[in-house]
């Protein structure tokens, strides 16, 4: 097969790979928001109307990821990139797995914080603008790993690789995406559990509602940690200079680095999403203790990151040295 | 769309060594840099007890970064912080809102920037926790909770640099490339200003924020 028709074949397949991986987070999301308007009408029917609007606010930004992994698809199918070789090929799938993995976590975290928030709302309907803004915020903060995984499905989509040695580059290119999809699942999901807890928050103890913001922000930050030494394993993928080789175990080191990174940072990220969580719940029933709380959050944060670490060394020992 | 991650270099030859400077990089955080000067030197002149509209402004913002920086550290180290946090802050909002001006990038895009701030944090970090805990409690914390942890331990710390910057940058990377494709796709007609004020101005705020909270964390932790 000429690398033309290979390429057009590699751009079909991504393109469904990228929207089909793609929708499935988001579908988990805007479902659970919309599962938890439900009761929250219940409880006082007569905030149905703010209820409602808040609920398809929340479903539209956690659909977001899924955009994200739409237009991916849409500039595989009908976008002329230049196609220099059958690295293209390589480079289309390894773009299309980053987004597709990468909405998965986004997609399903970012409904978390509007499900509370619509629980928020009928509680507190005092708070009702904080605990929107809120939401916003959470859930746009959310969405970073999912933009890292655009970012490298961009940079793989219109790289130019006609000057580089096929071999084992194509590995390296599948891996920086895998790496970079793979790993930013966790840190999504972990994401929307911290701002989830902060929504809570706000709604049982108003009065801490800076503090929790404050708390939610740093929390899902240090989730988000694991995503970006999945994404900074992928930039190592894609931008060093890999010695020409044939033989298939330099190749298979460069893949399975991207394998190690992505799957390794998928724990971690959900891990300390839990961590965080905790910390904001229980920041909001005593806001005396956030001193005490934050420092033990930060602590068990930066163990629950150690297996993370792990991968990443193991990675780049990968890359570097084998 | 040809023109994506096109950047202006200027490489000089010094003694054998190559300098590359992005030239866009820094006209645009001069920009920045003159932007704030000017603000700062309108507010505080012509200070009063009633104050002028500029310098209510002025005032909200510092004293709510400086009661932020209160929060993590004791009175007495966020006096001395203060300042750092309040030009930290200032400065990545004005470059993450940069690219809303057509033809004016952000300088945060490029990676040298959020990298930059991010090596200043974490040496000034560690600078205060040599000098307020001495280098033998400071050197013994990389040989918790074993000995053979001192390796991954200090991969650990170094990867906060890493962590801290890379976030920055591809968020802002991400949201200039998201404009830019969809601008392309959908002809720049009526999305484009939706984008660039959630992008520029909603999401460039809150990851100015966050960098700037994180670096205060890393120096708290360092102190406490």
């Amino acid at each position: 097969m000429d690398s033309a028709s290979l390429t057009s074949l590699a751009a079909n397949f991504g393109a469904g790979i990228a929207i089909g991986l793609g929708a499935i987070g988001a579908a988990i999301g805007e479902g659970h928001t919309a599962a938890q308007a439900s009761p929250a009408i219940s409880r006082n029917p007569q905030m149905a109307g703010e209820v409602f609007k808040t609920m398809l606010v929340g479903q539209a930004i956690a659909e977001s990821a899924s955009i994200f992994a739409l237009v991916v698809a849409l500039v595989l199918l009908f976008t002329n990139l230049p196609v220099s070789s059958y690295l293209t090929a390589c480079a289309f799938l390894g773009a299309s797995l980053s987004m597709g993995f990468g909405a998965i976590g986004s997609g399903v975290g970012s409904g978390f914080p509007a499900g509370a928030t619509c629980h928020g709302l009928v509680r507190q309907p005092a708070m009702a603008n904080k605990l929107t803004t809120n939401m916003l915020i959470g859930s746009a903060v959310c969405q970073t790993p999912s933009i890292f995984s655009l970012v490298i499905a961009f940079i793989l989509m219109f790289g130019d690789y006609s000057a580089a040695a096929p071999a084992p580059l194509w590995a390296a290119l599948i891996g920086a995406g895998v790496s970079t999809g793979l790993s930013a699942i966790g840190a999504g999901l972990g994401g929307g559990l911290v701002a989830q807890s902060c929504c809570e928050g706000i709604a049982r103890q108003p009065r801490a509602a800076g503090a929790l913001t404050n708390s939610m922000l740093l929390g899902q930050a240090i989730t988000q940690t694991t995503a970006i030494y999945g994404l900074l394993i992928g930039f190592i993928l894609l931008f060093k200079h890999h010695p020409e080789t044939n033989s298939i175990a330099a190749a298979m080191a460069l893949l399975s680095a991207g394998i190690c990174m992505g799957i390794g940072g998928i724990g971690p990220g959900i891990g300390e999403g839990f961590t965080a969580q905790g910390a904001v719940k229980w920041i909001a029933r005593n806001s005396e203790g956030i001193g005490e709380i934050t420092r033990s959050m930060l602590v068990g944060m930066a163990v629950a990151e150690s297996t993370g670490i792990y991968s990443m060394v193991i990675a780049l020992v990968l890359i570097f040295v084998v | 769309m040809g023109n994506l991650g096109e950047v202006h270099q200027l490489i000089l030859s010094l003694a054998g060594w190559k300098m590359v400077f992005n030239l866009d990089s820094i006209v645009m955080s001069w920009i920045v840099i003159a932007v704030l000067l000017t603000f700062g030197t309108l507010a505080v002149r012509k200070r009063d007890v009633i104050p002028h509209r500029l310098q209510v402004v002025g005032e909200l913002i510092v004293g709510s970064l400086y009661q932020l920086t209160e929060d993590a550290m004791d009175k007495e180290k966020a006096e001395k912080y203060g300042p750092l946090v309040v030009a930290l802050f200032l400065f990545l909002t004005l470059s993450n809102w940069l690219g809303i001006i057509p033809h004016l990038d952000e300088p945060t895009k490029d990676l040298n920037t959020p990298l930059a701030l991010g090596i200043m944090g974490f040496v000034i970090a560690h600078f205060v926790g040599i000098r307020s805990k001495g280098w033998k409690a400071y050197l013994g914390e990389y040989f918790q909770p074993f000995i053979i942890m001192m390796p991954l331990n200090i991969i650990g710390e170094l990867a906060k640099i890493v962590s801290i910057s890379f976030r920055l940058f591809g968020n802002i990377m991400g949201g200039a490339i998201i404009i830019l494709v969809v601008s392309h796709l959908t002809f720049s007609v009526v999305l484009p200003p939706f984008l660039n004020a959630f992008f520029g101005l909603f999401v460039g705020t809150i990851q100015a924020f966050v960098f700037t909270m994180l670096t205060i964390v890393y120096i708290s932790v360092q102190t406490n």
